[in-house]
């Protein structure tokens, strides 16, 4: 085990940023056994009194709404009937009861709603945090524009479900209690009024199968018809050139047409069951009114029922109402969450090894052992690959396009794992240390650098988000970006790509430089990483590396005859293992294989002009 | 690992809602769960066919686009939509009415065959409004889509007739919305607000009127207290709520793009350990969408409630003074149920008046502007007299032409020359010169100010546009490939085009091999501004397409300037093929371009400087023999720029 035990155990995941809201509290369940609901429960419960106290709440402001109708029979039946009690009474308990009924409404609805967004966002917190757990290899075969719909939508589906899921189950407690009440009135009268609501359920839902395809096919259309006009507007050109106006106004009017198709289906759907659901409720007043005007008039009923009635009618089409569309939204959540699972079951490949040692002050001896490694299985890029890098060494790497320079690289900070063999780092098994130690030891910059829409210090402190400004204007000297930066209307704090001021790729790979120096790594791996910068500045640059890297090992994966000569050594690749290595000149000398791979690589010098475009 | 619902859906071919489905945006496309009930729908769909469309440059509606303009010819369907409407909630606001009949005269006098009569008018009353409904929906829906149906083309076509000046200034960005979110609101005003605005008014006045008559004490009461609170509740919900969903629009975008930036950098997170920060960063911002939702939810949760309790409210006063009324025999029972039922009516007209008036600015907002867009007269006119240009010989001349972008800032300067049928020549100049321009005026995307330009003498201003440009081909310097197949793209060109035309037109330009080498050949999608081909693909592309038009004249905009070395070799060579036997003018980056001219014009300045063979012009030892010169000493040292 390595000795990585010191007194002072550094950072190696600097933070700095405050965190202002509390991470989320909970996680998804990860038995892929359990439904999809039951494995969403412990996001939804971990606020306990969050999620049961508003429903709550709801109960009772439901049954104070049922007792509203009641409290206006009494009044009419005892007050203005049977003139038995004065009207006040009853008009004193109506207001009093309705304004709580209103306010209990006001809490649970927040309630609700502030739970609900807790899970979004805690689902989102969730996701992400897997999301940044994955290793490489997912990122290879995922198309991030997936992720960001499942991140969206999906998300916005199962929370709209799980608000809507208690609001549901409270209407309906609201249906069971007013429906009890009736039938202990009058149970034929009662069965009577609710009998057409049902139909609102079932034509709701015909609606919504037809309305839900509708209304995507119909955006969809909606995209088309903009499509076109942008491409008019952008290829007005070649529209003109060709005389291809009255084509074009032809294509748009058959995509109008189209269009004007969708929507008309969804006006016919909506004209087909849209007069009846709405007039459903009113053939059970009318059946109130027929039915228990009889009823009334044999003196089985009083009138203040009846009106209660009419009004239990309209209170009760909602449950119906929103049933369907519950149902509905309970199947496209749980489609959305099994698409979120998917991303969450998806677990890392790449991890720390349990009781993995923390690599501290390494000096930078590597050891590549025997490798072998394909990014498939059926593939092998390297094949036995060994190289010792002594601590404080350059060593370039050379090799024909596919010949695995690149892999070497991506394999030491072990962003993928080995098939065979080992790489040592200070006579440990890298995959005995923990992943953040041995990534603080090892920088790499690739050749297409990724730079972040922040400012320009911000993106050289990446690695070290805590870095002075000073820190960052020596990182950016060494790294001869220093004087463009400058030259730019924000220096320092000119953020990428905004208001059109996109940095050349050598100036990217300039800054990527700066930002590998800046996190200071006791290895640094350059692969290609001054491809797009002109000889000159990259050998200023080198002369900046010296300084600040004395000492520590640097693995330069080259192209160019001009970066090789920097390296103490050089290591030929080929099928995947080293065949040769010595000074350049050793192997001009000795290696025809090595003349014959520089020639292939000499074509393709670029220089960089290096300016704002 | 399968991820999710496959991209390419049955939706009729190449479409936006296609390719945006793969990038994964909200309404890209449709969910796999619907997708079937969405394809049986599409099964229904008919064959539209091709729509028969008209179009002039010259002739068109002029006068100005106003709602009433819009609506008039359809003066008669709209009346009887009218009709419709006011049966319509004749019928629906009948219930409580026949309620407080039913009650007085039938059930509290015990007249059981009245109260047969009442349902049975409420029967009747609940069919006439259900049919009437119906009626109504379908037409008004059919009008209203026929209406923005036309006014798409209309719009459309209006913009065709636009000279290119129109699509480069200020505004040309905001030209894609006059079609999109304006018509959008105008629909939207069409299919929902005028209708509804005239059924909430017409409710709100019968329910009135019908409370004035059974009792104007308690109707002016029950106005009283229920307008002025409903009204302005709802007017403070519409303003608050409106600036709590901006801002969550604008939390979930900054919760977006801080998603995807981290699943685009996701490698330098994981090299430079930036998880954590990273972590606690993406916890903020979600932290700050979930406040933007909390405060728009609280605006939302108030809303319902208090509405609510101004329902409470009036039922109270209602119970309380009609009551009374009702114990001093000055108002029936029946009345009095009438009254708390009409109350419950009142609110949605109320909450909808205002959420209308709203979507009613909108619709005059974008009436506005699409007023404006139809008023613009294209800067480019064909003459009303225009005549059909004959079949081509080739001749081009150049007749004193002064041109300028902005007319007292001239490109050109008193340009005069006049190229020959089949020959080729070509424009040098420094950057800036004109040469491009020269270009543009053949095609008549300008008009000169001073001078003209003839072809076969003449006139191009007295020809029919069509006519004009179908006889040229031009090649533009960013070739642009619209969303479909790479056979739509040359075949827009020439609408008659066989596949194997177009595949000839690929093969002669040297797209052979990328078309044999594609699964689909030329039916494979060249997508969203070509970025799947390179762009010396793209470039031979509009070769191809420039081949396929078999222009008698041919006009090439620095073809070549953006592209490497193989790709420009590429192009010279199909270029040979496209050149044959026609009448060209090569706007030349390069002078390798230019030296394939069968003669040279030099443009500086807007002025045409020297002009000849490539061997007049360096024996003359001007502009061009200088220019020859450096290019000869940049190229000896690699250098070609």
């Amino acid at each position: 085990m390595p000795d990585a035990t010191t007194e002072f155990e550094p950072v190696f995941e600097p933070v700095a940023v405050e965190a202002r809201f509390d991470p989320p509290l909970a996680d998804v369940d990860p038995d892929p056994e359990k439904g999809w609901l039951r494995r969403v429960l412990p996001v939804v419960l971990a606020r306990p009194v969050s999620f049961f106290g508003p429903i709550t709440v709801a109960l009772i402001a439901r049954v104070l709404q049922v007792a509203l109708p009641a409290v206006i029979r009494a009044a009419i039946d005892n007050a203005l009937v049977a003139k038995t009690e004065s009207i006040d009474r009853y008009v004193v308990m109506f207001v009093v009861l309705g304004s709580l009924s209103a306010f209990l409404t006001f809490i649970y609805r927040f309630g609700m709603y502030r739970n609900a967004f807790h899970i979004d966002s805690d689902l989102r917190t969730l996701l992400y945090r897997h999301l940044t757990s994955l290793s490489f290899s997912f990122y290879d075969k995922t198309q991030s524009g997936q992720i960001i719909s499942r991140a969206n939508s999906d998300i916005r589906s199962v929370q709209l479900f799980l608000t809507f899921g208690p609001l549901m189950a409270m209407t309906m407690t609201m249906f069971v209690v007013a429906f009890t009440f009736m039938m202990s009135i009058h149970i034929p009268l009662a069965l009577v009024a609710v009998a057409p609501l049902p139909g609102v359920f079932f034509l709701g839902t015909r609606l919504r199968n037809e309305i839900f395809p509708l209304s995507w096919i119909t955006q969809g259309r909606v995209a088309d018809v903009a499509t076109i006009v942008d491409e008019n507007i952008n290829g007005v050109r070649v529209v003109r050139s060709f005389a291809g106006e009255k084509d074009q106004i032809v294509k748009l009017a058959k995509a109008a047409t189209a269009l004007r198709w969708s929507a008309l289906r969804t006006v016919k759907a909506q004209a087909q069951y849209n007069p009846v659901i709405e007039n459903l409720p009113r053939l059970g007043q009318l059946f109130v009114l027929g039915y228990g005007g009889w009823l009334v008039i044999n003196d089985d009923l009083t009138p203040g029922t009846l009106f209660a009635f009419l009004t239990y009618v309209t209170m009760l089409q909602a449950p119906f109402r929103m049933l369907g569309f519950f149902l509905m939204m309970g199947q496209r959540a749980k489609a959305s969450a099994e698409r979120i699972y998917e991303i969450l079951d998806e677990s890392p490949v790449v991890v720390d090894r349990p009781g993995a040692a923390n690599l501290a002050n390494a000096t930078g001896h590597v050891v590549f052992d025997d490798v072998t490694f394909g990014y498939s299985s059926d593939a092998k890029i390297l094949d036995g690959f060994s190289l010792e890098v002594a601590a404080g060494e350059v060593v370039a790497i050379v090799g024909r396009t596919g010949s695995g320079k690149s892999t070497i690289g991506r394999l030491l900070p072990r962003f993928y794992d080995l098939d065979n063999g080992a790489i040592r780092i200070d006579g440990n098994d890298i995959r005995d240390l923990t992943l953040v130690s041995l990534r603080h030891a090892v920088g790499s910059v690739a050749d297409d650098p990724f730079l972040f829409s922040v400012s320009l210090a911000d993106n050289i402190a990446y690695g070290r988000p805590g870095a002075s400004r000073e820190e960052v204007v020596a990182a950016a000297k060494a790294a001869q970006a220093h004087d463009f930066i400058e030259a730019l209307p924000g220096g320092y704090d000119e953020v990428v790509g905004e208001r059109g001021y996109t940095l050349s790729g050598g100036q990217r790979q300039r800054i990527a430089i700066a930002r590998a120096l800046l996190a200071d790594p006791a290895v640094l791996i350059l692969d290609d990483a001054t491809s797009a910068i002109d000889v000159h500045v990259e050998e200023r640059i080198h002369h900046g590396m010296t300084e600040r890297l004395a000492g520590r090992t640097v693995l330069v994966i080259a192209h160019r005859l001009s970066t090789i000569a920097l390296a103490d050594r050089v290591v030929l690749l080929d099928g995947g293992r080293a065949i040769a290595t010595g000074t350049h000149q050793e192997l001009m000398d000795n290696e025809p294989r090595y003349r014959e791979v520089l020639d292939t690589v000499e074509d393709d010098t670029r220089d960089d002009a290096g300016g704002v475009q | 690992m399968s991820m999710g619902p496959p991209a390419g859906s049955p939706f009729g071919g190449p479409s936006a809602s296609a390719t945006s489905a793969a990038s994964g945006l909200p309404f890209a496309g449709v969910p796999a769960e619907l997708a079937d009930r969405a394809k049986k729908i599409l099964d229904e769909e008919p064959d539209h066919g091709t729509p028969a469309v008209e179009f002039s440059q010259s002739e068109y509606a002029r006068e100005p686009f106003t709602l009433r303009h819009f609506l008039g010819p359809k003066r008669a369907q709209i009346g009887l939509a009218v009709a419709l409407v006011v049966v319509e909630t004749l019928a629906l606001q009948a219930g409580p009415l026949l309620t407080q009949i039913g009650v007085d005269r039938a059930i509290l006098p015990k007249n059981t065959g009245l109260l047969m009569t009442v349902v049975a008018i409420y029967f009747a009353a609940i069919i006439v409004n259900t049919v009437m409904a119906r009626v109504r929906i379908l037409f008004t829906g059919r009008l209203g889509e026929d209406m923005m149906r036309d006014l798409r083309i209309r719009v459309f076509s209006h913009m065709q007739r636009q000279g290119l000046d129109y699509y480069t200034g200020e505004k040309s960005g905001r030209l894609l919305t006059r079609m999109t979110s304006d018509i959008d609101a105008l629909t939207a005003l069409f299919q929902d607000g005028l209708v509804n605005l005239f059924v909430q008014m017409l409710t709100l006045a019968v329910i009135t009127v019908v409370l004035l008559f059974l009792n104007p004490m308690l109707a002016v009461i029950t106005l009283l207290i229920v307008l002025p609170a409903m009204g302005l509740l709802t007017m403070w919900f519409k303003s608050r709520s409106e600036v709590g969903y901006a801002r969550v629009r604008d939390r979930i975008a900054d919760v977006l793009a801080d998603l995807s930036e981290s699943l685009a950098g996701m490698r330098v997170i994981s090299a430079h350990n930036r998880r954590a920060h990273n972590i606690i960063n993406h916890d903020n911002v979600v932290g700050d969408y979930r406040e933007a939702n909390l405060y728009a939810s609280k605006v939302g949760a108030v809303y319902g409630p208090s509405s609510e309790f101004v329902g409470v409210i009036g039922q109270a006063a209602l119970l309380a003074i009609g009551g009374r009324m009702v114990v001093n025999g000055t108002l029936s029972v029946g009345e009095l149920f009438a009254f708390l039922l009409y109350l419950t009516n009142f609110f949605a007209p109320i909450q909808q008046l205002v959420q209308l008036y709203n979507s009613y600015q909108q619709g005059q907002s974008a009436v506005h502007k699409l007023r404006q867009l139809l008023a613009t007269s294209p800067s480019v006119p064909e003459s009303p007299h225009a005549s059909v240009l004959r079949d081509l010989e080739g001749r081009i001349e150049f007749d004193r032409v002064t041109f300028g972008y902005k007319p007292d800032d001239p490109v050109l300067h008193d340009i005069s020359f006049v190229v020959e049928p089949g020959e080729t020549i070509a424009v040098v100049g420094p950057t800036g010169a004109g040469k491009s321009t020269v270009a543009k005026l053949v095609t008549r995307f300008y008009d000169p100010q001073y001078g003209a330009v003839r072809l076969d003498g003449v006139n191009i201003k007295d020809v029919t546009i069509e006519s004009l440009r179908s006889q040229l081909g031009v090649v533009p310097q960013e070739p642009f490939l619209f969303n479909g197949t790479i056979a739509d793209n040359v075949r827009f060109a020439r609408d008659s085009a066989s596949d194997a035309d177009v595949l000839e037109a690929c093969q002669r330009v040297g797209l052979g091999d990328l078309v044999a080498r594609l699964p689909d050949g030329i039916d494979s999608l060249v997508h969203e501004r070509g970025s799947s081909l390179s762009s010396g693909e793209r470039q031979l592309l509009a070769l191809a397409r420039a081949f396929m038009s078999r222009p008698r004249v041919l006009l090439l905009d620095e073809a070549t300037s953006n592209l490497d070395l193989q790709s420009e070799t590429m192009i010279e060579r199909a270029l040979d093929v496209v050149l044959e036997g026609r009448t060209a003018i090569i706007i030349a980056h390069r002078l390798a371009t230019a030296q394939r001219a069968d003669r040279i014009a030099v443009i500086d300045e807007g002025r045409l400087i020297e002009f000849g063979t490539h061997e007049e012009l360096l024996e003359l030892g001007g502009y061009f023999a200088s220019m020859h010169e450096s290019w000869q000493l940049a190229t000896s040292i690699g250098d070609d720029a």
